[in-house]
Order: C-alpha cells, then sequence, then structure tokens
C-alpha cells in the first residue's frame, strides 16, 4: 500500500522534471512571439548574449580543469604521511574553502597585474584569466576534500591486500584506489562543475565581459521595462538550461551509486 | 588615549612586516570599514533564521504528497538551485524593485531597501538547499513510525510536527550546516547592489590605500571565522539533541 501511495507522485513529477530541460527557454520563445516588437528586439541582441555566454563557458571549462588537477594534488598531500607535505595542503584547503567566490575573485583580480613582463615583452594578462584563476583556487579547495573522502572512504583492508601483493603506495594508490575513488567522487565533482559554472557570473563584478554582463549592456541600450524583464530571464534560462542537465544527472549517478 | 596607542603598535608592527594598515588610523575610513563587519553579521545573523523557516515550510510543502503544493515549489527550489545567486539578485533588484517601486508610484515610496532584497534573495536560495536536506530527512523517517503516529490518533500536520520534523531536522543538521556556511559565503553579492558590507567596504578603502593584499588576509581571515563559528555552533546543536540509538 505504501507503494502504491509512493509511486503516484513520483510519475507525475517525472513530467514536470522533463518539463524542466525546456522550460525556460519555451517561456522566452513564447513570450518573444506573443510580443513581437520585444522579439525582433532581442533577436538582435541574442548573438552578443551569446558572445558573453561562450565566456562564461570557457571561465568554467579552463576553471575546473586547473581545480580538478590542483584539487586531486592538494587531496592526496592532505593524506601524505609527512607532516611538512600535509600541513600545507590542510592550511590551503580550510582557508580557501571557507573563502566566499566573489572574495576570491576580487582578490585575483587586483592583486595580480594587468600585463607581465617576459623576456623583454609586455604579454597582456585579462582580467578573464584572473577570475579564472580565482575560480581554480576555490575549485582547487573543494576538490581536495572530495578526493580525501574518496580516498578514506576505500577500506583499509584493500590497502593491506596491496602491501600483501607487493605494491609500494604510490602504486597501490595508482592501480587500486584511485580508480575507485574516480567513481565515488563523480557526483560530488559534478555539483562543484555546476557550481563553478554559477560562479562565473561573478565575473561581472570585475568587468569580465560575460553574459551578466551583457545582458546589463543590453538592457541599458534598449531602456525598455520588459526588455530588461527578458534578458534577465534569457541569463536565467542559460544557465538553469546549462545547470538542470548536471543537477538531473548526478542525482542519478548518486542514486546508481546507492543502489550499486 | 589607551585604544589610539594600541592602534598605532599594531600599524608600525605591520608595517614592519611590510603590511600596509595605515588607514585604521583614520577616523572616516576605519569608520566605513567597522561598520562593514557590523552590516555583514547583522546580514547574516537575519538571512539564518529565514532561511531555516522557509526551508521548513518548503521541505513540507514538497513533502505533502499534494501536488498543487509541492510542483510550484519543486519548480522554484530547481530554478533557484541551478541559477546563480548574482543573476537572481540582479533580476529582483532591477526587476522586481522596479515593479514595486511603479506600484507604490515611484522610487521614493519604495519601503524595500538593497538590504531587504539580498536577505530576501540569499535567504530563499538558501532556503531551497535547506528543503532538499531536510526532505531526505523527511523521507527517511520509517513509515512504521508514521503509521503508530496515525493510529495513535495524529492528523497529518501533527504528524509532521510532532514526528517526523524533529526527527528529520536532526538527520539533515550536517547538510543544514554546509547549507549555513554557503549562506555565509552568498551574503557577499550584496556589494553588487551596494549593500556596504564587508566586501564592499574593503572594496572602499584599498581603491584609496592600494592595499589589496592587506585587506584580503583580514577578509579570508573574517569569512574563516565566521564560518568556524557556525559549524561549532552546529556541532554543539547536534550534540544537543542527538537521541541515544537513533540516527548516526
Amino acid at each position: 500500500m505504501s507503494m502504491a501511495v509512493t509511486q503516484t507522485p513520483k510519475k507525475s513529477s517525472r513530467v514536470l522534471r522533463y518539463i524542466g530541460f525546456v522550460a525556460m527557454p519555451l517561456l522566452v520563445v513564447v513570450w518573444s512571439l506573443i510580443d513581437l516588437s520585444l522579439g525582433k528586439e532581442l533577436v538582435e541582441w541574442i548573438p552578443y548574449l551569446a558572445s558573453g555566454f561562450s565566456m562564461n563557458i570557457l571561465i568554467t571549462i579552463c576553471a575546473v580543469t586547473l581545480g580538478t588537477t590542483a584539487g586531486v594534488v592538494l587531496g592526496l598531500m592532505q593524506l601524505a604521511p609527512f607532516w611538512f607535505v600535509r600541513l600545507p595542503a590542510q592550511i590551503y584547503v580550510q582557508i580557501f574553502r571557507n573563502a566566499p567566490a566573489l572574495v576570491l575573485i576580487f582578490a585575483t583580480t587586483y592583486i595580480f597585474p594587468f600585463e607581465i613582463v617576459m623576456f623583454g615583452n609586455y604579454l597582456p594578462f585579462p582580467d578573464w584569466v584572473k577570475a579564472v584563476i580565482g575560480l581554480a583556487i576555490l575549485s582547487s579547495a573543494y576538490i581536495a576534500e572530495i578526493t580525501r573522502g574518496a580516498v578514506l572512504s576505500i577500506p583499509t583492508t584493500q590497502w593491506e591486500a596491496t602491501k600483501g601483493l607487493g605494491f609500494s603506495r604510490l602504486q597501490a594508490l595508482r592501480f587500486v584506489i584511485l580508480p575507485q575513488c574516480v567513481r565515488r567522487s563523480l557526483p560530488p565533482w559534478m555539483n562543484v562543475a555546476s557550481s563553478m559554472a554559477m560562479g562565473t557570473s561573478l565575473a561581472s563584478l570585475v568587468g569580465v565581459h560575460e553574459l551578466m554582463h551583457a545582458a546589463t549592456d543590453a538592457s541599458t541600450a534598449v531602456r525598455r521595462l520588459d526588455f530588461t524583464i527578458i534578458a534577465y530571464v534569457v541569463v536565467m534560462a542559460a544557465f538553469f538550461t546549462l545547470c538542470y542537465p548536471i543537477a538531473r544527472l548526478t542525482r542519478r549517478l548518486e542514486q546508481r551509486f546507492n543502489a550499486g | 588615549m589607551q585604544d589610539m596607542n594600541l592602534t598605532g603598535l599594531f600599524i608600525d608592527l605591520m608595517s614592519r612586516l611590510g603590511l600596509n594598515y595605515e588607514f585604521l588610523a583614520t577616523g572616516y575610513e576605519a569608520q566605513v570599514w567597522r561598520d562593514g563587519f557590523i552590516t555583514t553579521l547583522y546580514l547574516v545573523a537575519i538571512t539564518i533564521p529565514v532561511s531555516l523557516v522557509f526551508g521548513l515550510i518548503f521541505a513540507a510543502c514538497l513533502t505533502s504528497g499534494r501536488l498543487w503544493l509541492s510542483a510550484p515549489v519543486r519548480g522554484f527550489v530547481e530554478l533557484t538551485r541551478n541559477t546563480p545567486t548574482l543573476v537572481q539578485l540582479m533580476f529582483s533588484f532591477l526587476v522586481l524593485n522596479t515593479v514595486v517601486s511603479n506600484m507604490v508610484g515611484g522610487a521614493q515610496n519604495n519601503p524595500l531597501s538593497p538590504f531587504f532584497w539580498v536577505v530576501a534573495v540569499v535567504g530563499l536560495h538558501v532556503a531551497a538547499l535547506h528543503a532538499e536536506a531536510i526532505r531526505g530527512g523527511i523521507e527517511a523517517v520509517p513509515s512504521s513510525m508514521i503509521e503508530a503516529a496515525r493510529g495513535m490518533g495524529f492528523s497529518q500536520f501533527e504528524i509532521l510536527r510532532y514526528v517526523q520534523i524533529p526527527l528529520a531536522f536532526r538527520s539533515s543538521l550536517p547538510a543544514i550546516v554546509n547549507g549555513l556556511i554557503s549562506l555565509v559565503k552568498s551574503t557577499t553579492v550584496g556589494n553588487a547592489i551596494a549593500v556596504s558590507e564587508i566586501t564592499y567596504a574593503s572594496i572602499m578603502v584599498w581603491t584609496q590605500r592600494d592595499n589589496v593584499v592587506e585587506m584580503m588576509i583580514v577578509l579570508l581571515a573574517f569569512f574563516s571565522l565566521i564560518n568556524f563559528v557556525v559549524a561549532r555552533i552546529g556541532q554543539w546543536v547536534e550534540r544537543r539533541l542527538a537521541i541515544p540509538g537513533y540516527g548516526l
């Protein structure tokens, strides 16, 4: 009986979940079709907004790649048997895990110079690279914790077994422990990736040309309240259609791993 | 007088380490900066209860089993979880605030301040995180316990109030504390709409003094401290509420 009770809301909510993938873009399309003058204005601005969003995606990919690389190394350093390896990693993770993303983006933007002198050449150091570094620092601290948690979640008997088979500590890590960690840390890693994608909008506050910035530009140029509304709805729709599928997939993976 | 000497000593000590905290000796900048700390703490202190209350309401709606209650809340939760807080804040401030202003007839009559919008947006954003955690806790309450309560004549609301929420709150407390920590960090978005919290105040100081590194050290230490306190209070509550033999 309780099965029947839990089954009914599941089915209808599944329909709602699929609607979630297309709801926001659909709203934008329907609204611009109803009010054609607004739609025409929006179509003109879409390429500009899209160029902004491509910057968001670029920052996300770079920050997550950098953050993952650094984070895995830091996570393993936290588990090292030597205190002079362990301690710096622990301090780094503790400080930056508690730092707001915005503060880190401001820090990297204002601390780094706007150009670097390299062999007598002036190389520009663009703002978006600084935002990448800021977000990478944050994600590396999160991913270090995820890596550490994943390694610790592997039963100690497996370490003992590898020792019995004559593996060194690093070999055991490389061939036995880490492959299992990849599977376990995938859902939380995807959470971090999607929150980094959302964090890229903060870069607009330091003047990076990204989607938020583009929307603000567009709404100040057009000066219509309904266009302002639809411009921000487009921003939300873009982030939502990027992050919602990731969130769904994460939940799906979590359920499957818990069952398996 | 004693206080001035201490400040002077601190500035002197720090400048020997190569750190520039000279603005502390000035009246105005130091005042703005101190107010920034207070505004942030005030923001956090108000937003935490808001997020908890709405988190409970959302979770109750999500688990009510009535589609007209759960579907809108589910939609809201998914929307807030999957869009950036900054975008939500700008949308609320630029769109909803303008609509409210038009309704009451001009911006000068609008009672809603930027501070209100930060509390509302960040509070509801984190409430969505809480709602998911508490919902998980409510669903984890064994069905035999609910049947027993129903057998004793509890109504649906009484079951929620006396059985499900007390147990769900305990099991979801670690997730709630994580949510509160992200709340503390999210309050910094307020500087996008000129709420003079600590990040905003620090920017004011470093544009004048060019001492970004020094301000960053203080900022990071401050946020680490608040989060440490929040996490400690969470642990304390968890220990206080622990029922022997139930949960972890």
